[in-house]
């Protein structure tokens, strides 16, 4: 929102006439970030009003005029003849003797180019005669889009010597405020507005201008009368539309004046009834819009202009005034005659009924409509004009007939207009002094929630600065929001209101008081944290990917598109799915790292997952949202160990470091049973199930047989379709499963005396599994060896001869020692054989 | 619709692993095809070729599957056959991300302080994202957020919602935590967590980044105390004194709502690349919670009154580690991330 400082002291008078630095910091802490601050004076540095005294042909250019022209003087170092003018060559068709001009002299800047690509003028030869600087145009003035020829300036407006920025009243700042600052201030998408706050804010009383606040008065029909009609059919939706008809237009350029004041808050001067509707808009944000009164009766039956406020009928089309033909959504508020539309209510006129050279007769709407279904419409056609800012804002309903008694004033002496009807004024709303009742409120209440300790009486003069009325009774007041404010409706809206005026620097900043009763802290962010650090210490890294990834990924590793979330509105294919499980997400990352020259690496994440169909198990039914930690393991460099091995021994390490050794079971993929849980199945979708192991709960809890997870190899599919290195593998496991220690501490007791080791080799067939034998031996040794012995074993190697690869041989390292005494190695063989016997017994094992 | 003999080959040629078979004139030959068809039957047969596409790459990847296997293995075992021990990587080459290890030093401070923490969704549904936060349908302040929704509805009928802050959780922790008030203890809670915004992506913007969720509910709160909360947590997490400031704002969630600055804590107000030579940070947003947010979470905005903010710790982390770039946060380069082992 651009406001102008200059507009700001107009309405505010002199309390507005700090330094601007002064005012921009003001605003800032108790209105709205300032976005910029634009010195407009600047751009016309050294233009000055400069009378033409002689206008001759260019002796070699046929289009050329050589100009003398007076500026009173006022500009140093410049050539000057001998009665002091100076001579300009111009180009214009519509220079000429007498006019009176801008002149830009050597050494200004055009204004219109400081934005862009700055021209600096200078005194130089045009075919062979030397021009000083240059004559301007509206548009190189930055006034207007007008190029036809020179700006012609009005006598009464100024006199050569002048400075053209002060002429023009151009001396101003325009502070660009954050709009979103106002999403609920209605009245601050207009100068008055700002002007008001901005009194109000330096603790200073602020009057509106008598037209705004007064009860309006309309001159009688003069003249003609132009009969019309209003029927309101969406009562609801448009609580009031006020029109008037206006005779006798004379549709013509806007005076110089008005053309500034749009130009610098950045809008295009049209006409001077479109540039008036504009005009005041801009200054109380009440969008108003003029159709051209002929065109709406000929659009009419009858010989009346019928308007009517209705939805579009089913294939009704309207071309609106940007030239584009839609085809209006079916709520959207309509203007209409009983014919067919001619408008899009509070978002944009329609071609047919526009206003141009030849109009001679208007209607002069000022509406009120539902700033809901403005926005929806405005967003269902991208159409985001000026109006829709403003009315999507919430707009009075009661400003509308002060706006239109002065827009009226205004025609008459601008456009001799002549009113030419009634006020029609279709009204759901009543009054004139407030949208929202009074707000009784306790000066406790508003201090409490500051902080503050002001009076009743403080507080009223704050309010009635920006004009509310405040009625004190004791400690209880009774606050009366003027007409304008919309947004003011609880006794919250009136806190912040008295906060800002007074200003927020004021609060007190004190802490909260608590008792020292300790927090919880959160679990999950508990664990996850552990689980980084026991990774990261392994070497691993930690990374973050999307929690979105492409449909063509769920093909690559085998996962089931059609049961993942799919988003509306992505921003790019490669970004269109909730994932169903981390590892693809990982797996996409390997490729890249190793292409960047790291040879060996393990990646992980922690993250969430998510499938359709599962929902979360609270009252609230939204989507359930799984944990999972994946990590995968990746080396290009020549390895004999299959990457199974190597990422199953991460996994032991995050399985002993959370305690939960004992509680879970690895069981090939290829044979477990999956009970049909579709995250298991989408998670091990990538993985090969022959080099593959599912995690089995074998606690004795109620989580007991339940899979928390999978570690393996990946299908060689998946590998060729994400480009990764042979030796790859990784697990994914939903973290929670490490909140379940199966409570045994690891600590055992040392041993005064000296430990006997020996290792203990068996050989087994090939496709026995290590975990069989290894049990048995375990589970034997823990019988015969005495209980106060410690006891450790470890393996040390699986070994496979070349000419018998029908077996392969287990070689475990065990360590025995007593709390009582020193054992024999004799002893300790005893307990060996013993193990080895057994094994024998039940897994067929040999003793090499 | 497309011809069954060429059909019939392309689905021997996919059973038999040919991985060219994508690439080939004979399966091409069928978007060829496209243009010579009426403009009617064009949908159909695009949707037949296209699913035929998938049919053929499943069959290819098994068979690649099939013909590429390894043989199966002992996954009970610790090592590999005639293999040594498989170590792990050296602790040094390690690391957290940047965004998780600052996400748990700001947890420490908040622990501290005496705040309990909360995960927050990546998924959630339209009364949480917006309507128990006070924006009514169709509210002008939907359209400052720009949420990522679901083809797929929630069971009100509405679409599913990627949050766009993590505010999504204070109807969700007012309402867990409302017994402390019973027992005169205050709602005290912060949700570090991840959020979604349909934004392009460049040097400055994410859509998918970090947001410091705060709110404190109690008898008396007001709003110098939520300056004073946020001032003490910032000076202890950049381990210094700072000046605050603030900006009225308007959230439809809080209010009085404010933007809140900070004095620069790498310039002392001097001026730098990082607070762009203005001194000062802006840094979040905040405000006394919204009568209606209260009341939505079951709480009685006449006795109790709170305080919220919402703050983008992705840029903390950036501030203070003068990361050029947001984008390295999400591109799991190693050669950013060891950086931070």
């Amino acid at each position: 929102m651009k406001i102008s400082v200059q507009k700001l002291r107009q309405f505010g008078g002199q309390g507005l006439d700090l330094p601007i630095a002064d005012l921009v910091t003001r605003i800032g802490s108790q209105l709205g970030g300032v976005e910029a601050v634009e010195d407009v004076g600047a751009k016309y540095q050294g233009v000055v009003v400069a009378k033409i005294v002689k206008c001759q042909d260019h002796p070699n250019a046929d289009r050329l005029h050589v100009c003398s022209v007076d500026d009173g003087g006022m500009t140093a170092n410049v050539d000057r003849d001998a009665d002091g003018n100076v001579q300009v060559v111009c180009g214009a068709p519509n220079v000429r003797e007498g006019m009176l001009v801008a002149w830009l002299p050597p050494g200004a800047t055009v204004p219109d180019s400081v934005a862009g690509d700055p021209f600096i003028l200078e005194a130089r030869e045009l075919r062979g005669v030397v021009s000083n600087g240059m004559l301007a145009s509206a548009k190189e003035l930055a006034i207007s889009d007008d190029h036809e020829g020179i700006l012609e300036i009005d006598s009464t407006t100024a006199k050569p010597g002048d400075a053209f920025a002060e002429a023009y009243k151009l001396n101003d700042y325009l502070i660009d405020i954050e709009n979103k600052m106002f999403t609920h201030r209605p009245d601050c998408f207009g100068q008055l507005g700002v002007a008001r706050e901005a009194s109000g804010i330096q603790q200073l009383a602020f009057h509106s201008p008598d037209w705004y606040v007064m009860n309006p008065v309309f001159p009688a029909i003069d003249g003609t009368e132009l009969m019309f009609n209003v029927s309101n059919e969406l009562p609801s939706e448009v609580p009031r539309f006020a029109a008037i008809a206006m005779s006798n237009i004379l549709i013509s350029p806007s005076p110089a004046w008005l053309q500034t004041e749009l130009s610098r808050l950045g809008m295009r001067s049209i006409n001077n009834i479109v540039d008036l509707t504009n005009y005041y808009m801009l200054l109380t944000g009440q969008p108003i819009h003029a159709y051209d009164y002929d065109k709406v009766k000929a659009l009419s039956s009858g010989d009346t202009a019928q308007i009517v406020i209705r939805n579009p009928r089913e294939s009704e089309k309207i071309t609106l005034l940007n030239g584009k033909t839609i085809d209006p959504r079916q709520e959207a508020i309509m203007i209409a005659t009983d014919q067919q539309l001619i408008g899009v209510a509070g978002v944009m006129g329609g071609a047919e009924t526009e206003v141009d050279d030849k109009t001679t007769n208007i209607i002069i709407e000022v509406g009120t409509f539902d700033m809901y279904s403005i926005r929806r419409t405005s967003m269902a056609h991208g159409l985001f004009t000026d109006a829709v800012t403003r009315f999507n804002k919430g707009q009075s309903p009661l400003q509308n007939l002060a706006v239109m008694a002065k827009i009226v004033d205004d025609i008459q002496r601008l456009a001799q207009g002549r009113v030419a009807s009634q006020v029609v004024d279709v009204s759901q709303v009543e009054g004139r002094e407030w949208v929202h009742p009074p707000v009784p409120v306790t000066t406790d209440f508003i201090n409490l929630r500051l902080g503050f300790q002001l009076s009743a009486d403080e507080m009223k003069q704050l309010l009635e600065n920006v004009e509310f009325k405040v009625q004190i009774d004791g400690m209880n007041m009774s606050i009366t929001a003027p007409f304008w404010r919309t947004d003011v409706e609880t006794r919250e809206d009136v806190v912040e209101e008295i906060g800002r005026l007074y200003g927020f620097e004021h609060l007190p900043q004190i802490l909260p008081m608590r008792s020292i009763a300790p927090v919880a802290k959160n679990q999950l962010f508990e664990l996850k944290g552990q689980l980084r650090d026991v990774l990261s210490r392994a070497g691993a890294n930690e990374i973050l990917t999307y929690s979105f990834v492409h449909g063509d990924l769920f093909d690559k590793v085998g996962q089931d598109k059609s049961l993942a979330y799919k988003l509306s509105n992505a921003l790019s294919p490669g970004l269109q799915y909730y994932r169903m499980s981390l590892t693809p997400s990982v797996l996409e990352k390997v490729q890249p790292n190793i292409k960047a020259g790291h040879d060996e690496f393990v990646l992980f994440e922690l993250g969430k997952s998510h499938i359709q169909g599962e929902i979360d198990n609270t009252e609230e039914g939204v989507p359930k949202e799984a944990n999972a930690v994946s990590v995968v393991y990746a080396t290009k460099l020549p390895t004999k160990t299959a990457p199974y091995y190597q990422v199953r021994h991460y996994l032991d390490w995050v399985l002993r470091s959370f305690r939960v050794t004992d509680t879970i079971k690895l069981v090939s993929l290829q044979d477990a049973e999956l009970y049909k849980n579709p995250w298991l199945e989408q998670m091990i979708a990538p993985f090969e199930p022959g080099r593959s192991a599912v995690l089995v709960d074998i606690s004795e809890s109620e989580t007991a047989g339940m899979i928390w997870g999978v570690v393996g190899e990946y299908r060689p599919s998946v590998t060729k379709a994400l480009k990764l290195p042979a030796a790859t593998a990784g697990f994914e496991i939903d973290p929670l499963v490490l909140l379940k220690p199966s409570g045994s501490t690891p600590y055992k007791a040392l041993s005064r005396f000296p430990s006997v080791t020996q290792d203990l080799t068996l050989r087994i067939t090939s496709g026995a599994s290590y975990q069989s034998l290894a049990a048995v031996v375990r589970n034997t040794l823990e019988k015969t060896v005495p209980s106060k012995a410690l006891l450790t074993m470890e393996p040390t190697s699986i070994f496979q001869r070349p000419d018998d690869i029908e077996h392969k041989q287990v070689t475990f390292r065990i360590s025995i020692a007593s709390y009582e005494r020193t054992l024999t190695d004799a002893e300790v063989s005893n307990f060996l054989a013993e193990a080895a016997s057994a094994a024998h017994n039940s897994v067929g094992a040999e003793t090499v | 619709m497309i011809d069954e003999k060429l059909v019939a080959a392309l689905k021997a040629r996919a059973a038999s692993g040919d991985s060219g078979l994508l690439r080939s004139p004979e399966f091409r030959s069928l978007f060829g095809a496209l243009k010579t068809l009426p403009n009617e039957q064009k949908a159909a047969y695009g949707q037949a070729v296209n699913q035929l596409r998938q049919e053929l790459e499943v069959t290819l990847a098994s068979s690649v599957d099939e013909a590429e296997a390894l043989p199966a293995i002992d996954v009970t075992a610790p090592m590999d056959i005639n293999s040594i021990a498989p170590k792990m990587l050296p602790s040094n080459t390690g690391s957290i991300h940047p965004l998780m290890a600052e996400r748990d030093k700001i947890l420490d401070i908040f622990y501290r302080m005496g705040f309990n923490a909360s995960e927050s969704r990546e998924i959630d549904d339209d009364y949480h994202m917006f309507e128990a936060l006070n924006f009514p349908d169709g509210h002008p302040a939907r359209d400052d957020y720009d949420t990522f929704m679901t083809e797929q509805t929630a069971a009100d009928g509405k679409r599913l919602i990627a949050p766009a802050h993590t505010s999504t959780m204070q109807n969700r922790m007012m309402q867990k935590y409302k017994t402390n008030l019973d027992k005169d203890e205050p709602i005290a809670v912060i949700v570090p967590d991840r959020v979604f915004r349909n934004e392009d992506l460049d040097a400055r913007h994410e859509h998918t980044f970090y947001q410091l969720e705060g709110i404190y509910v109690d008898k008396g709160v007001h709003a110098g105390m939520l300056i004073a909360t946020l001032k003490t947590f910032l000076q202890e997490y950049y381990g210094k004194e700072l000046e605050v400031a603030t900006q009225p704002y308007y959230f439809p969630f809080t209010e009085p709502s404010f933007e809140f600055s900070l004095s620069c804590p790498f310039c002392d107000k001097a001026g730098c690349s990082i607070c762009g030579q203005a001194g000062w940070i802006e840094l979040l947003g905040c405000g006394m919670i919204h009568p209606n947010v209260l009341h939505a979470a079951g709480i009685d905005p006449e006795v109790y009154t709170g305080f919220a903010w919402g703050c983008g710790i992705d840029r903390l982390v950036m501030m203070k580690n003068g990361i050029e770039d947001v984008r390295n946060f999400h591109s799991a380069k190693l050669d950013f991330l060891r950086q931070f082992a």
